[in-house]
Protein backbone atom coordinates (compact mmCIF):
# COMPACT_ATOMS: atom_id res chain seq x y z
CA UNK A 1 0.00 0.00 0.00
CA UNK A 2 2.63 2.37 0.86
CA UNK A 3 5.04 3.66 -1.89
CA UNK A 4 7.04 6.50 -3.01
CA UNK A 5 4.85 7.49 -5.95
CA UNK A 6 2.15 7.47 -3.66
CA UNK A 7 3.94 9.70 -1.27
CA UNK A 8 5.25 12.24 -3.92
CA UNK A 9 1.32 12.75 -5.13
CA UNK A 10 0.16 13.36 -1.67
CA UNK A 11 2.96 16.14 -0.97
CA UNK A 12 2.56 17.30 -3.83
CA UNK A 13 -0.83 17.76 -3.60
CA UNK A 14 -0.53 18.69 0.16
CA UNK A 15 1.30 21.51 -1.14
CA UNK A 16 -0.98 22.35 -3.34
CA UNK A 17 -3.89 22.15 -1.28
CA UNK A 18 -2.09 24.29 1.61
CA UNK A 19 -1.59 27.31 -0.72
CA UNK A 20 -5.46 27.26 -1.11
CA UNK A 21 -5.81 27.04 2.22
CA UNK A 22 -3.56 29.94 2.84
CA UNK A 23 -5.85 32.51 0.38
CA UNK A 24 -9.06 30.93 2.74
CA UNK A 25 -7.02 31.78 5.97
CA UNK A 26 -5.82 35.31 5.22
CA UNK A 27 -9.06 36.59 5.45
CA UNK A 28 -9.39 35.59 9.13
CA UNK A 29 -5.64 36.06 9.69
CA UNK A 30 -6.51 39.86 9.11
CA UNK A 31 -9.48 39.91 10.95
CA UNK A 32 -8.88 37.70 13.55
CA UNK A 33 -5.63 38.09 14.36
CA UNK A 34 -4.96 41.65 13.60
CA UNK A 35 -8.39 43.45 14.24
CA UNK A 36 -9.79 40.86 16.94
CA UNK A 37 -13.09 40.81 14.71
CA UNK A 38 -14.36 37.14 15.05
CA UNK A 39 -15.67 36.88 11.75
CA UNK A 40 -16.70 33.36 11.34
CA UNK A 41 -18.36 33.69 8.59
CA UNK A 42 -15.69 34.38 6.37
CA UNK A 43 -15.69 31.01 4.49
CA UNK A 44 -19.35 31.97 3.84
CA UNK A 45 -18.12 34.65 2.13
CA UNK A 46 -15.67 32.47 0.55
CA UNK A 47 -18.54 30.86 -0.65
CA UNK A 48 -20.73 33.81 -1.96
CA UNK A 49 -17.37 34.37 -3.85
CA UNK A 50 -17.24 31.43 -5.17
CA UNK A 51 -20.70 31.70 -6.53
CA UNK A 52 -19.66 35.09 -7.90
CA UNK A 53 -17.00 33.45 -9.66
CA UNK A 54 -19.80 30.80 -10.89
CA UNK A 55 -21.93 33.36 -12.27
CA UNK A 56 -19.42 35.35 -14.17
CA UNK A 57 -18.56 32.09 -15.46
CA UNK A 58 -21.26 30.38 -16.60
CA UNK A 59 -23.25 33.73 -17.88
CA UNK A 60 -20.95 36.22 -18.76
CA UNK A 61 -18.04 33.45 -20.02
CA UNK A 62 -15.41 35.20 -18.05
CA UNK A 63 -12.26 32.93 -16.30
CA UNK A 64 -13.49 32.16 -13.18
CA UNK A 65 -9.73 33.86 -11.53
CA UNK A 66 -11.10 36.85 -13.66
CA UNK A 67 -14.24 36.94 -12.21
CA UNK A 68 -13.09 36.31 -8.65
CA UNK A 69 -10.94 39.59 -8.98
CA UNK A 70 -13.13 41.52 -10.64
CA UNK A 71 -15.67 40.72 -7.58
CA UNK A 72 -12.87 41.90 -5.09
CA UNK A 73 -13.72 45.94 -5.53
CA UNK A 74 -17.27 44.75 -4.64
CA UNK A 75 -16.35 42.08 -1.69
CA UNK A 76 -13.95 45.11 -0.88
CA UNK A 77 -17.34 47.62 -0.56
CA UNK A 78 -19.70 45.07 1.45
CA UNK A 79 -16.45 44.10 3.57
CA UNK A 80 -16.53 48.52 4.53
CA UNK A 81 -20.30 47.88 5.54
CA UNK A 82 -20.56 44.99 7.31
CA UNK A 83 -17.49 46.59 9.27
CA UNK A 84 -19.43 49.83 9.59
CA UNK A 85 -22.88 47.91 10.82
CA UNK A 86 -20.37 45.81 13.37
CA UNK A 87 -18.79 48.50 14.77
CA UNK A 88 -21.91 51.05 15.22
CA UNK A 89 -23.61 48.16 16.81
CA UNK A 90 -20.97 46.33 19.29
CA UNK A 91 -17.56 46.87 18.62
CA UNK A 92 -18.09 51.00 19.62
CA UNK A 93 -20.37 50.05 22.88
CA UNK A 94 -17.23 47.70 23.75
CA UNK A 95 -20.02 44.37 23.48
CA UNK A 96 -18.63 42.84 20.35
CA UNK A 97 -17.00 39.20 21.83
CA UNK A 98 -20.48 37.79 22.41
CA UNK A 99 -22.77 40.22 20.46
CA UNK A 100 -20.33 40.09 17.54
CA UNK A 101 -20.21 36.14 16.91
CA UNK A 102 -24.27 36.15 17.24
CA UNK A 103 -23.83 39.13 14.40
CA UNK A 104 -21.43 36.85 12.14
CA UNK A 105 -23.32 34.07 12.75
CA UNK A 106 -26.47 35.39 11.54
CA UNK A 107 -24.37 36.28 8.53
CA UNK A 108 -23.65 32.87 7.94
CA UNK A 109 -27.51 32.28 7.93
CA UNK A 110 -28.25 35.05 5.41
CA UNK A 111 -25.65 33.91 3.10
CA UNK A 112 -26.29 30.29 3.05
CA UNK A 113 -30.00 30.69 3.18
CA UNK A 114 -29.85 33.77 -0.17
CA UNK A 115 -27.79 31.09 -1.89
CA UNK A 116 -29.92 27.97 -1.40
CA UNK A 117 -33.27 30.34 -2.34
CA UNK A 118 -31.11 31.55 -5.63
CA UNK A 119 -28.92 28.09 -6.78
CA UNK A 120 -30.97 25.48 -4.86
CA UNK A 121 -28.57 22.66 -3.00
CA UNK A 122 -27.49 21.31 -6.62
CA UNK A 123 -23.56 21.07 -6.99
CA UNK A 124 -22.24 23.89 -9.05
CA UNK A 125 -18.88 24.06 -10.74
CA UNK A 126 -17.03 26.51 -13.64
CA UNK A 127 -15.66 25.48 -16.71
CA UNK A 128 -12.51 26.61 -18.20
CA UNK A 129 -10.25 25.36 -20.89
CA UNK A 130 -6.91 24.26 -18.76
CA UNK A 131 -9.03 22.97 -15.80
CA UNK A 132 -8.70 19.54 -17.17
CA UNK A 133 -4.66 19.92 -17.87
CA UNK A 134 -1.79 18.54 -16.36
CA UNK A 135 1.81 19.51 -16.20
CA UNK A 136 4.54 17.09 -15.69
CA UNK A 137 7.64 17.83 -14.62
CA UNK A 138 9.57 14.62 -13.73
CA UNK A 139 7.63 12.44 -11.69
CA UNK A 140 5.52 15.24 -10.17
CA UNK A 141 2.27 15.54 -11.38
CA UNK A 142 0.76 19.12 -11.52
CA UNK A 143 -3.15 19.03 -12.19
CA UNK A 144 -3.97 22.48 -13.35
CA UNK A 145 -7.16 22.68 -11.17
CA UNK A 146 -4.86 22.84 -8.01
CA UNK A 147 -1.66 24.91 -9.58
CA UNK A 148 -3.25 27.88 -10.78
CA UNK A 149 -5.28 28.28 -7.43
CA UNK A 150 -1.57 27.69 -5.53
CA UNK A 151 -0.07 30.35 -8.31
CA UNK A 152 -3.17 32.59 -6.85
CA UNK A 153 -2.41 31.86 -3.66
CA UNK A 154 0.84 32.48 -3.21
CA UNK A 155 0.50 35.80 -5.07
CA UNK A 156 -2.63 37.37 -2.81
CA UNK A 157 -0.30 36.35 0.10
CA UNK A 158 2.66 37.93 -1.29
CA UNK A 159 0.48 41.15 -2.12
CA UNK A 160 -0.94 41.47 1.46
CA UNK A 161 2.00 40.86 3.29
CA UNK A 162 3.62 43.87 1.01
CA UNK A 163 0.82 45.94 2.14
CA UNK A 164 0.96 45.24 5.91
CA UNK A 165 4.73 45.75 5.59
CA UNK A 166 5.72 48.40 3.32
CA UNK A 167 2.48 50.72 4.22
CA UNK A 168 1.43 53.27 5.93
CA UNK A 169 -2.00 52.07 6.39
CA UNK A 170 -0.46 48.46 6.53
CA UNK A 171 1.58 49.32 9.74
CA UNK A 172 -1.60 51.13 11.02
CA UNK A 173 -3.39 47.61 10.43
CA UNK A 174 -0.90 45.48 12.84
CA UNK A 175 -0.73 48.71 15.22
CA UNK A 176 -4.21 48.80 15.73
CA UNK A 177 -4.88 45.85 18.16
CA UNK A 178 -2.38 46.68 20.56
CA UNK A 179 -3.28 50.40 21.15
CA UNK A 180 -5.86 51.87 19.26
CA UNK A 181 -5.39 55.41 21.81
CA UNK A 182 -1.46 55.50 20.59
CA UNK A 183 -2.30 54.85 17.07
CA UNK A 184 -4.49 58.08 17.51
CA UNK A 185 -1.54 59.79 18.35
CA UNK A 186 0.23 58.79 15.28
CA UNK A 187 -2.90 60.72 13.45
CA UNK A 188 -4.43 57.46 12.34
CA UNK A 189 -8.43 57.06 12.80
CA UNK A 190 -8.63 53.38 14.17
CA UNK A 191 -12.26 52.66 12.86
CA UNK A 192 -11.26 53.68 9.21
CA UNK A 193 -7.74 51.47 10.04
CA UNK A 194 -10.06 48.62 10.51
CA UNK A 195 -12.63 49.35 8.36
CA UNK A 196 -10.47 49.61 5.70
CA UNK A 197 -8.38 46.05 7.13
CA UNK A 198 -11.42 44.57 7.27
CA UNK A 199 -12.68 45.22 3.92
CA UNK A 200 -9.69 44.07 2.39
CA UNK A 201 -10.13 40.82 4.06
CA UNK A 202 -13.42 40.41 2.60
CA UNK A 203 -12.02 41.24 -1.00
CA UNK A 204 -9.91 38.21 -0.33
CA UNK A 205 -12.49 35.89 0.14
CA UNK A 206 -14.12 36.81 -3.52
CA UNK A 207 -10.12 35.67 -5.17
CA UNK A 208 -10.48 32.33 -2.57
CA UNK A 209 -14.30 31.79 -3.45
CA UNK A 210 -12.99 31.05 -7.20
CA UNK A 211 -10.14 29.20 -6.25
CA UNK A 212 -12.58 27.14 -4.53
CA UNK A 213 -14.84 26.28 -7.36
CA UNK A 214 -11.68 25.57 -9.46
CA UNK A 215 -10.51 23.02 -7.31
CA UNK A 216 -14.07 21.37 -6.89
CA UNK A 217 -17.71 21.63 -6.91
CA UNK A 218 -19.64 23.22 -4.55
CA UNK A 219 -23.32 23.50 -2.92
CA UNK A 220 -23.89 26.70 -0.44
CA UNK A 221 -22.99 25.04 2.93
CA UNK A 222 -19.73 23.83 2.57
CA UNK A 223 -18.25 27.20 3.87
CA UNK A 224 -18.80 25.14 7.14
CA UNK A 225 -16.54 22.63 6.52
CA UNK A 226 -13.57 25.43 6.49
CA UNK A 227 -14.81 27.09 9.88
CA UNK A 228 -12.98 25.48 11.90
CA UNK A 229 -9.32 24.57 9.70
CA UNK A 230 -9.44 28.39 8.73
CA UNK A 231 -9.34 29.23 12.38
CA UNK A 232 -6.96 26.65 13.36
CA UNK A 233 -4.18 27.79 11.39
CA UNK A 234 -4.76 31.04 11.59
CA UNK A 235 -3.84 30.38 15.34
CA UNK A 236 -1.14 27.68 13.75
CA UNK A 237 0.40 30.89 11.59
CA UNK A 238 0.81 33.01 15.05
CA UNK A 239 -2.41 34.82 14.57
CA UNK A 240 -1.52 37.76 12.51
CA UNK A 241 1.29 36.99 10.61
CA UNK A 242 1.46 35.98 6.72
CA UNK A 243 4.30 34.36 6.43
CA UNK A 244 3.08 32.33 9.88
CA UNK A 245 -0.16 31.63 7.58
CA UNK A 246 0.96 30.55 4.52
CA UNK A 247 3.40 28.05 6.34
CA UNK A 248 0.81 26.76 8.65
CA UNK A 249 -1.26 26.56 5.49
CA UNK A 250 1.37 24.60 3.80
CA UNK A 251 1.72 22.35 6.69
CA UNK A 252 -2.04 21.56 7.74
CA UNK A 253 -2.49 20.63 3.73
CA UNK A 254 0.73 17.89 3.48
CA UNK A 255 -0.37 16.61 6.40
CA UNK A 256 -3.99 16.42 5.86
CA UNK A 257 -3.41 14.75 2.46
CA UNK A 258 -1.01 12.18 3.54
CA UNK A 259 -3.86 11.38 6.49
CA UNK A 260 -6.17 11.19 3.40
CA UNK A 261 -3.97 9.10 1.25
CA UNK A 262 -2.64 6.67 3.88
CA UNK A 263 -5.64 6.78 6.30
CA UNK A 264 -8.19 7.67 4.64
CA UNK A 265 -10.29 11.39 3.96
CA UNK A 266 -11.99 10.94 7.35
CA UNK A 267 -9.22 11.16 9.47
CA UNK A 268 -8.36 14.67 7.70
CA UNK A 269 -9.72 17.48 9.80
CA UNK A 270 -9.41 15.05 13.38
CA UNK A 271 -5.20 15.58 12.40
CA UNK A 272 -5.77 19.44 11.77
CA UNK A 273 -7.44 19.79 15.31
CA UNK A 274 -4.89 17.25 16.70
CA UNK A 275 -2.16 19.41 15.65
CA UNK A 276 -3.59 22.48 16.86
CA UNK A 277 -4.23 20.86 20.76
CA UNK A 278 -0.62 19.98 20.57
CA UNK A 279 0.57 23.36 19.19
CA UNK A 280 -1.84 25.60 21.72
CA UNK A 281 -0.28 23.22 24.55
CA UNK A 282 3.91 23.39 23.29
CA UNK A 283 3.71 27.00 21.54
CA UNK A 284 0.43 28.76 22.84
CA UNK A 285 1.27 31.67 20.35
CA UNK A 286 1.33 29.63 17.47
CA UNK A 287 4.26 28.43 15.34
CA UNK A 288 5.26 31.97 13.88
CA UNK A 289 3.49 33.73 16.53
CA UNK A 290 6.00 37.08 18.23
CA UNK B 1 -3.07 78.94 24.67
CA UNK B 2 -5.48 77.15 27.67
CA UNK B 3 -7.69 79.07 29.01
CA UNK B 4 -10.45 78.20 31.91
CA UNK B 5 -10.22 74.75 31.47
CA UNK B 6 -12.26 72.43 33.83
CA UNK B 7 -12.49 68.58 32.76
CA UNK B 8 -12.82 65.33 34.29
CA UNK B 9 -14.41 61.99 34.08
CA UNK B 10 -17.82 61.04 34.72
CA UNK B 11 -18.67 62.59 37.97
CA UNK B 12 -14.70 63.13 39.46
CA UNK B 13 -13.69 66.90 38.24
CA UNK B 14 -9.62 66.95 37.83
CA UNK B 15 -9.30 70.76 36.06
CA UNK B 16 -10.84 73.67 37.85
CA UNK B 17 -10.20 76.57 35.19
CA UNK B 18 -7.11 75.91 34.94
CA UNK B 19 -5.46 78.80 32.58
CA UNK B 20 -2.01 78.62 30.90
CA UNK B 21 -0.01 79.78 27.56
CA UNK B 22 3.09 78.38 25.97
CA UNK B 23 4.49 81.00 23.15
CA UNK B 24 6.33 79.43 20.39
CA UNK B 25 9.79 78.34 20.87
CA UNK B 26 9.68 77.82 24.76
CA UNK B 27 10.03 75.07 26.98
CA UNK B 28 7.44 74.93 29.93
CA UNK B 29 7.17 72.68 32.62
CA UNK B 30 4.23 71.53 34.42
CA UNK B 31 4.61 70.62 37.46
CA UNK B 32 3.26 68.91 40.05
CA UNK B 33 2.88 65.31 42.03
CA UNK B 34 0.40 62.36 41.19
CA UNK B 35 -3.00 63.16 40.58
CA UNK B 36 -3.06 66.83 40.54
CA UNK B 37 -4.54 67.07 36.48
CA UNK B 38 -0.92 67.26 34.78
CA UNK B 39 -1.70 64.20 32.34
CA UNK B 40 -5.68 65.40 32.28
CA UNK B 41 -4.42 68.77 30.80
CA UNK B 42 -2.13 67.60 28.17
CA UNK B 43 -5.40 64.70 27.29
CA UNK B 44 -7.39 67.61 26.72
CA UNK B 45 -5.19 69.50 24.78
CA UNK B 46 -4.43 66.15 22.32
CA UNK B 47 -8.47 65.94 22.41
CA UNK B 48 -8.40 62.46 24.21
CA UNK B 49 -10.73 63.96 27.20
CA UNK B 50 -13.07 66.37 26.48
CA UNK B 51 -13.35 69.49 28.10
CA UNK B 52 -16.40 70.60 30.14
CA UNK B 53 -15.85 74.09 29.54
CA UNK B 54 -13.33 76.53 28.84
CA UNK B 55 -10.90 77.29 25.63
CA UNK B 56 -7.88 75.84 24.03
CA UNK B 57 -6.41 77.42 21.24
CA UNK B 58 -3.41 77.36 18.61
CA UNK B 59 -2.04 80.78 17.72
CA UNK B 60 -0.47 80.36 14.36
CA UNK B 61 1.03 83.01 11.86
CA UNK B 62 -2.16 84.96 13.44
CA UNK B 63 -4.62 82.42 12.70
CA UNK B 64 -6.70 81.11 15.63
CA UNK B 65 -7.40 77.03 15.79
CA UNK B 66 -10.08 75.98 18.54
CA UNK B 67 -8.59 72.49 19.55
CA UNK B 68 -11.73 71.62 21.56
CA UNK B 69 -13.48 69.23 19.89
CA UNK B 70 -10.84 67.92 17.98
CA UNK B 71 -10.07 64.47 17.82
CA UNK B 72 -6.53 63.45 18.52
CA UNK B 73 -5.96 62.22 14.66
CA UNK B 74 -6.80 66.33 13.66
CA UNK B 75 -5.22 67.72 16.25
CA UNK B 76 -1.71 65.76 15.67
CA UNK B 77 -2.65 66.82 11.99
CA UNK B 78 -1.78 70.76 13.55
CA UNK B 79 1.88 69.51 14.08
CA UNK B 80 1.01 68.79 17.79
CA UNK B 81 2.39 65.73 19.45
CA UNK B 82 2.22 64.07 22.38
CA UNK B 83 4.86 61.60 24.22
CA UNK B 84 2.14 60.03 25.91
CA UNK B 85 2.48 58.94 30.07
CA UNK B 86 3.46 55.18 30.16
CA UNK B 87 4.94 55.52 26.96
CA UNK B 88 2.60 53.66 24.58
CA UNK B 89 4.49 51.77 21.72
CA UNK B 90 3.47 49.11 19.63
CA UNK B 91 5.05 46.50 21.89
CA UNK B 92 4.78 43.78 19.06
CA UNK B 93 6.03 45.92 16.01
CA UNK B 94 9.85 46.35 15.34
CA UNK B 95 11.55 49.43 16.91
CA UNK B 96 11.25 50.46 13.23
CA UNK B 97 8.35 49.88 12.30
CA UNK B 98 6.89 51.77 16.07
CA UNK B 99 9.10 54.71 14.04
CA UNK B 100 7.34 55.29 11.02
CA UNK B 101 3.84 54.68 12.16
CA UNK B 102 5.36 58.03 14.04
CA UNK B 103 5.39 59.68 10.46
CA UNK B 104 1.59 58.36 9.87
CA UNK B 105 0.41 62.31 9.29
CA UNK B 106 0.53 63.84 5.99
CA UNK B 107 2.97 66.35 6.32
CA UNK B 108 5.33 63.95 8.30
CA UNK B 109 5.62 61.18 5.11
CA UNK B 110 6.97 63.80 2.93
CA UNK B 111 10.14 64.33 5.56
CA UNK B 112 10.14 60.56 6.42
CA UNK B 113 13.79 59.55 5.11
CA UNK B 114 15.28 62.70 6.95
CA UNK B 115 13.41 62.56 10.20
CA UNK B 116 14.84 58.52 10.46
CA UNK B 117 17.99 59.20 9.57
CA UNK B 118 17.75 62.02 12.38
CA UNK B 119 16.46 59.67 15.07
CA UNK B 120 19.07 57.22 14.38
CA UNK B 121 21.38 59.48 14.60
CA UNK B 122 20.25 61.59 17.94
CA UNK B 123 18.96 57.60 19.51
CA UNK B 124 22.14 55.39 18.14
CA UNK B 125 20.54 52.35 20.64
CA UNK B 126 17.55 52.62 18.40
CA UNK B 127 19.49 51.81 15.27
CA UNK B 128 21.02 49.04 17.05
CA UNK B 129 17.71 47.78 17.93
CA UNK B 130 15.99 48.54 14.60
CA UNK B 131 14.60 45.20 14.05
CA UNK B 132 14.12 44.36 17.71
CA UNK B 133 10.43 44.59 19.20
CA UNK B 134 9.43 47.38 20.84
CA UNK B 135 8.24 45.50 23.58
CA UNK B 136 11.71 43.99 24.25
CA UNK B 137 13.69 47.43 24.84
CA UNK B 138 14.52 48.51 28.71
CA UNK B 139 12.60 51.40 29.90
CA UNK B 140 14.92 53.89 29.21
CA UNK B 141 14.73 52.55 25.54
CA UNK B 142 11.12 52.24 25.14
CA UNK B 143 11.29 56.19 26.24
CA UNK B 144 13.78 57.13 23.67
CA UNK B 145 11.86 55.15 21.39
CA UNK B 146 8.35 57.29 22.35
CA UNK B 147 10.62 60.45 21.85
CA UNK B 148 11.52 59.59 18.68
CA UNK B 149 8.07 58.22 17.70
CA UNK B 150 6.81 61.55 18.25
CA UNK B 151 9.31 63.40 16.92
CA UNK B 152 8.96 61.47 13.31
CA UNK B 153 5.39 62.99 13.17
CA UNK B 154 7.49 66.20 12.36
CA UNK B 155 5.86 68.59 14.92
CA UNK B 156 5.99 71.77 16.20
CA UNK B 157 4.53 71.28 19.88
CA UNK B 158 5.52 68.65 21.76
CA UNK B 159 3.86 67.74 24.66
CA UNK B 160 5.77 65.73 26.97
CA UNK B 161 4.14 63.59 30.11
CA UNK B 162 6.23 62.59 32.53
CA UNK B 163 9.71 61.32 30.96
CA UNK B 164 11.01 60.27 34.21
CA UNK B 165 8.10 57.32 35.01
CA UNK B 166 9.63 54.12 36.00
CA UNK B 167 13.52 55.35 34.96
CA UNK B 168 16.49 54.99 36.99
CA UNK B 169 18.31 59.00 37.46
CA UNK B 170 21.08 58.50 35.30
CA UNK B 171 18.73 57.69 32.79
CA UNK B 172 16.27 60.55 33.43
CA UNK B 173 19.01 62.73 32.96
CA UNK B 174 19.52 61.29 29.63
CA UNK B 175 16.67 61.61 28.50
CA UNK B 176 15.85 65.26 29.80
CA UNK B 177 19.40 66.23 27.95
CA UNK B 178 17.74 64.41 24.71
CA UNK B 179 14.39 66.66 24.79
CA UNK B 180 16.33 69.67 24.61
CA UNK B 181 18.12 68.45 21.97
CA UNK B 182 15.60 67.95 19.99
CA UNK B 183 13.77 71.28 20.81
CA UNK B 184 17.03 72.68 19.62
CA UNK B 185 17.52 71.18 16.46
CA UNK B 186 13.71 71.07 15.42
CA UNK B 187 12.68 74.23 17.02
CA UNK B 188 10.30 73.10 19.18
CA UNK B 189 7.69 74.24 21.46
CA UNK B 190 7.75 71.88 24.07
CA UNK B 191 5.45 71.52 27.43
CA UNK B 192 6.25 68.83 29.77
CA UNK B 193 4.40 67.33 32.50
CA UNK B 194 6.84 66.48 35.52
CA UNK B 195 6.62 65.99 38.91
CA UNK B 196 10.86 65.60 39.25
CA UNK B 197 11.60 69.19 39.53
CA UNK B 198 15.67 69.37 39.65
CA UNK B 199 15.24 67.33 36.15
CA UNK B 200 12.69 69.35 34.57
CA UNK B 201 13.56 72.73 35.68
CA UNK B 202 16.84 71.80 34.04
CA UNK B 203 15.69 72.48 30.62
CA UNK B 204 12.85 74.63 31.28
CA UNK B 205 12.06 78.30 30.47
CA UNK B 206 9.39 78.77 32.86
CA UNK B 207 6.60 76.89 34.38
CA UNK B 208 3.70 76.21 36.20
CA UNK B 209 2.54 74.53 39.55
CA UNK B 210 -0.67 72.39 39.34
CA UNK B 211 -2.21 71.85 42.70
CA UNK B 212 -5.77 69.94 42.83
CA UNK B 213 -6.55 70.94 39.23
CA UNK B 214 -5.97 74.85 39.79
CA UNK B 215 -2.53 76.37 38.65
CA UNK B 216 -1.08 77.60 42.10
CA UNK B 217 1.87 79.68 40.73
CA UNK B 218 3.18 80.74 37.66
CA UNK B 219 6.72 81.23 37.55
CA UNK B 220 8.15 83.44 34.67
CA UNK B 221 11.87 81.80 35.55
CA UNK B 222 13.05 78.57 37.14
CA UNK B 223 14.42 80.38 40.15
CA UNK B 224 11.23 81.90 40.47
CA UNK B 225 10.23 78.32 40.66
CA UNK B 226 12.40 77.04 43.06
CA UNK B 227 12.40 80.09 45.32
CA UNK B 228 8.64 79.02 45.87
CA UNK B 229 7.37 77.23 48.92
CA UNK B 230 5.27 75.06 46.97
CA UNK B 231 8.04 73.68 45.50
CA UNK B 232 10.36 74.05 48.78
CA UNK B 233 7.66 72.08 50.29
CA UNK B 234 6.79 69.45 47.94
CA UNK B 235 9.86 68.56 45.52
CA UNK B 236 13.51 69.41 47.58
CA UNK B 237 12.10 68.58 51.21
CA UNK B 238 13.19 71.95 53.02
Amino acid sequence: MFSLDLLTDAVVAGILLGGFYAAVSLGITLAFGLLDIVNIAHPAFVILGAYGAYVGNSRLGLDPIVAGLLGMPVFFLLGMVVYRVYYASFEKRGDESLRGLVFFFGIIFIIEVSLLLQYGVDYRSVDAAYLGATLELGPITLPFRLAIPFAVALGLTLLLHLFLSRTFWGRAVKAVSQDHLALRLMGASPVRVKALAFAIAIATASVAGALLIMIGPIEPSVGREYIGRVFAIAVLGGMGSIGGTLAASLILGVLESLTSTFYGPSWALAVSFGILLVVLAVRPAGLFGR
Amino acid sequence: MVRDVEAGYGAVRVLHGVSMEVNEGETVALLGTNGNGKSTLLKCIMGIVRPDAGEIVLEEDGRRTSLVGRSPEEIVGLGIALVPEGRRLFPKLTVEENLLLGAYRREARAEIAGNLRFCLDAFPVLGERRRQLAGSLSGGEQQMLALARAVMSSPRILLVDEPSVGLAPILVSRVIAKIRELKESHHLTVLMAEQNFNQATKIADRGYIIVHGQIEFEGHSTRELAEHELVKKYYLGV
